[in-house]
């Protein structure tokens, strides 16, 4: 008999969890270490496994100040942290990492009403220090996500510290319940709360490419996309998915590109194609500074320690 | 049969247009799609690239019938599901002139995964194993004009678990389709064995034909010809249900081999009780001796030096749908490259390839169209909590018919010097069967299965060679310094994705250091890619798993080719070319 309460259907594969919820199915892999498909009313919405970001690409005052050069380990990390381990939990039962043939035991009809599972990230500092991404499916399908960096003596200050989602076409837009314009910590000032609508993925257009786009202090975005990768799909109606905060406001950016290409160019027009989305979620995001870009740092306040820890939190509605 | 078919998709069983092959069921808003191809490049189903783990991953949990309990027999799991896309092919055709009056089959080289099959509105049949030919007898049905063929392809069942292949997953009547009119009497099955003498002078010859049921009153007359056309074999028999010429010796007899493919031609004429002839098969064979002499494979009295690569069948516009041009193609890179040989990587190829491999010499290595590892070996672990086939007796008889279609189609290939059990697919008693199978009906051949090293309870009764994958040099040493029982080929090695072809200096100094390393087969031949339009510069592009939101995946795991998938040679080519010129003969 359907319970209905319960209407999470649990999948034990082999290699992956999947959890197919109300108009929604997730499925969390255990080679690709993460979530590896994000799918709300049959749309896909990753195109690769959201991981832990480090590195933001170099200001001209980072460049002044030689901050990349003091962090670089963390350009090394954004690119090659992996995960070390997952650990599931299902209506409050730990479950560990079931694969087979523990699983043997399961069914195509497995049913819950929560289930979490959290991916521990090890990162390829010296010395090394862990994230942990926890995703929680809650009952109506929407996804709860908490990142836990673990504070590690003797690294090197963080220029960010978020999770990126890799989407697999570029968004017609996005739309944010928080500040006006590209706010940093020590910018935010001047802009004025509010709900604002941004067409397509703009590029701060910043004589030589690096970090932009930041918005400080939301409470919510929602990206807009109408087309996908789906061979089979001929549906252009847009579709959105939302980021919207659980106890504290986040940050994010929304831009066509990872840090590494931005890092890459040295002129705008040296930037590829755009391709994909890609969705920043910032719980720290270090200053911009701005006393001389030839030796000034940020300022201490916004700078941002590696060697204590730092938790944030959001959710994923579809 | 090529060409225009109705056609209609349907993203599950339960949706699918029930009653489509009737001859009056109202079709006219059926699309048209082309045969052979496959419905996902048709862009009707999803287009998804997976390696070990089954398909369904993250979707659907599934054990394999009975390999937990002999209770779960598993009723439903495909034709109940709400993610196993059906298509629904039909044609009108009528029969042409010279076909009329006879009896009349249909052939299906290649079909993906299993298909249903109705002749103007009467059931013929149903089959599994999509890379192999099934013939269906539609004479009781056949109308001279105005017939109708439906064919209901579903892209999963049973057979899923048994065709877990690293490759793009894809559905559909993918090879050609074709009529066949056979004249009262037919030759159904020729059998050539062609041995060599241990002196390696003189060649035997013996012919074993399979004729239609009570055949008509007639001849069946076998000529056998050098290339100079001068004749070494002639005999005639009255037509019966079997027939059998030889033996014949051929003195002198000219060996196939790699550098000097030599065939002799063999034709049947066959006549009915008048003298009019029905009929008329050409066969061009070979005599070769293939053996083991003290542990180490010879042919023709010569170490084996296999310089082989793993090929998958692959176009980038077409998928695994590959031309004749193709072929020529591959041939061509062989050649110029020093490949002497090649594994069908991981199931039958298409007919022809055989024969051009014959008369190319290029050494094969016929694999079985088999292939679990998603049931034992998860995310890189041996786990074979459950898997298939195993020692599962309700799994044996599918199995055994892969290895049986393997054999009976390509028995008389000279080329053929393998016959592989298929892809890791673990070991277990019926595999043990398998091996046991190709041993009783060819003893001019060798068995070949690496899955037995992950199961060497079997060693002693699966694979007449130790066959590893991207095993070290180190490995090997260690294995052939230890009083080996078997000789050593790598099934697979220089994995070469992306840029990674290096050190085969490595492996190539085996071959002077023990007799009984022979070589083996890059992994492989050609990246699978596919072209697509860029949705950004309206260009041709590569694209590959995960590029059309198909999930769970493995990504660029498939381009690990010494081509690019559109046939252009990567930069690694000439070290191969170099280090295979070295052995190759």
């Amino acid at each position: 008999m359907a319970n209905t309460t319960t209407n999470l259907r649990v999948i034990f594969g082999d290699g992956t969890l999947g959890v197919a919820g109300p108009a929604c199915h997730y499925i969390f892999s255990y080679e690709r270490g993460g979530l590896e498909s994000l799918v709300q009313h049959g749309k896909e919405w990753l195109y690769r496994t959201p991981m832990p970001t480090f590195w933001r690409a170099t200001t001209d005052n980072d460049r002044g100040n030689g901050f990349s050069q003091d962090s670089a380990m963390w350009l090394g990390a954004d690119l090659f942290s992996h995960c070390v381990a997952v650990a599931i939990n299902v209506d409050d039962q730990d479950l560990g990492w079931p694969i087979a043939p523990e699983t043997n035991r399961f069914s195509n009809h497995e049913w819950a009403e929560k289930v979490q599972i959290a991916f521990t990230y090890q990162t390829t500092t010296v010395p090394k220090t862990n994230v942990t991404v926890t995703y929680q499916v809650f009952n109506d399908g929407h996804l709860g996500v908490t990142v836990h960096y673990d504070g590690q003596p003797g690294l090197p200050e963080l220029p960010a510290l978020g999770l990126r989602f890799i989407m697999p076409t570029p968004a017609v837009g996005f739309d944010y319940t928080g500040l006006s314009g590209e706010t940093y910590p020590d910018r935010m000032a001047g802009a004025v709360a509010g709900t604002y609508h941004v067409v397509g993925l703009p590029v701060t257009p910043y004589l030589r490419p690096q970090e932009n786009g930041m918005h400080m202090a939301t409470e919510a975005v929602t990206v807009t996309r109408h087309t996908t990768l789906n061979n089979t799909d001929v549906d252009a109606t847009d579709f959105s998915l939302s980021v919207v905060q659980t106890t504290a406001p986040f940050a994010f950016s929304c831009l066509p590109y990872t840090a590494e290409q931005l890092e890459a160019a040295d002129h705008i027009e040296e930037l590829p194609a755009v391709r994909r989305t890609v969705l920043g979620v910032y719980g720290a995001v270090r200053g911009v500074g701005g006393i001389d870009s030839w030796g000034a740092d940020v300022e201490p306040a916004y700078h941002i320690s590696a060697e204590v820890d730092h938790e944030f939190s959001f959710e994923i509605r579809g | 049969m090529d060409g225009d078919w109705q056609f209609q998709y349907a993203k599950n069983p339960a949706e699918r247009p029930v009653g489509f092959f009737e001859p009056d069921y109202d079709r006219d808003h059926f699309f048209t799609i082309q045969v052979p191809g496959h419905i996902e490049l048709e862009n009707f189903s999803q287009i998804h690239y997976i390696n070990t783990l089954y398909p369904w991953e993250g979707k659907v949990y599934r054990r394999p019938a009975y390999v937990l309990s002999d209770a779960d027999t598993g009723a439903g799991m495909f034709s109940a599901a709400d993610n196993n896309c059906v298509g629904a092919y039909a044609k009108r055709f009528d029969l042409e002139e010279p076909l009329r009056n006879n009896r009349v089959t249909v052939q299906f080289d290649g079909v993906e995964q299993a298909m249903y099959l109705w002749l103007n509105g009467h059931f013929v049949g149903y089959a599994e194993d999509s890379f192999s030919q099934s013939e269906f007898d539609l004479t009781p049905y056949i109308q001279d004009t105005d017939n109708v063929i439906a064919v209901e392809v579903f892209k999963q069942s049973t057979a899923a678990f048994l065709e877990d292949q690293d490759m793009f997953r894809f559905s559909g009547i993918f090879r050609s389709v074709r009529l066949t009119a056979q004249p009262e009497i037919h030759v159904n099955d020729l059998a050539i064995h062609s041995t060599v003498t241990a002196d390696l002078t003189t060649g035997h010859l013996a012919v074993t034909l399979q004729l239609n049921d009570h055949p008509a009153a007639g001849t069946v007359s076998l000529t056998v010809t050098d290339d100079q056309g001068e004749m070494v074999a002639e005999a005639s028999e009255k037509a019966t249900e079997q027939v059998h010429f030889g033996d014949f010796e051929v003195a002198n007899v000219r060996l196939w081999c790699h550098s000097d493919p030599y065939r002799y031609h063999l034709q049947l004429t066959v006549r009915d009780a008048d003298g009019a002839v029905l009929e008329v098969v050409p066969y061009d064979f070979g005599f070769r001796r293939f053996e083991l002499v003290d542990k180490v494979m010879m042919l023709n009295g010569q170490r084996l030096i296999l310089n082989g690569v793993n090929r998958h069948e692959w176009n980038p516009d077409r998928g695994r749908a590959i031309t004749q041009a193709d072929m020529v193609a591959d041939l061509q890179v062989f050649k110029e490259n020093n490949i002497n040989a090649v594994r069908t990587c991981h199931y039958p190829d298409q007919i022809p390839w055989y024969t051009m491999c014959d008369e190319a010499g290029i050494y094969m290595m016929a694999e079985t169209n088999l292939e679990t590892h998603g049931s034992w070996q998860k995310m890189g672990a041996v786990e074979p909590s459950y898997n298939v086939p195993g020692s599962v007796s309700q799994w044996r008889d599918a199995v055994l018919d892969r290895a049986k279609n393997n054999y009976e189609v390509f028995k008389n290939h000279p080329s053929i010097l393998f016959w592989s059990l298929g892809n890791e697919s673990y070991a277990g008693e019926v595999l043990a069967e398998m091996n046991a199978y190709y041993k009783r009906v060819d003893s001019t051949r060798l068995t070949h299965y690496e899955g037995v090293y992950r199961n060497r309870a079997y060693a002693d009764r699966i694979s007449d060679v130790e066959s590893r994958m991207y095993e070290t040099p180190e490995n090997i040493k260690a294995y052939l310094d230890d009083h080996p029982e078997k000789p050593f080929l790598n099934c697979e090695y220089m994995h070469d994705m992306g840029n990674s072809l290096g050190g085969m200096a490595s492996y190539v100094n085996l071959i002077n250091q023990y007799p009984m390393y022979q070589g083996g087969f890059i992994w492989d031949y050609i990246d699978q890619a596919l072209y697509v339009t860029d949705e950004v510069t309206g260009n041709r592009v590569l694209r590959y798993g995960g590029d059309f939101d198909d999930r769970h995946s493995d990504y660029d795991f498939s381009g690990d080719g010494l081509m690019f998938a559109n046939r252009q040679p990567k930069p690694a080519m000439q070290e191969v070319r170099y280090y295979y010129g070295q052995y190759n003969n």
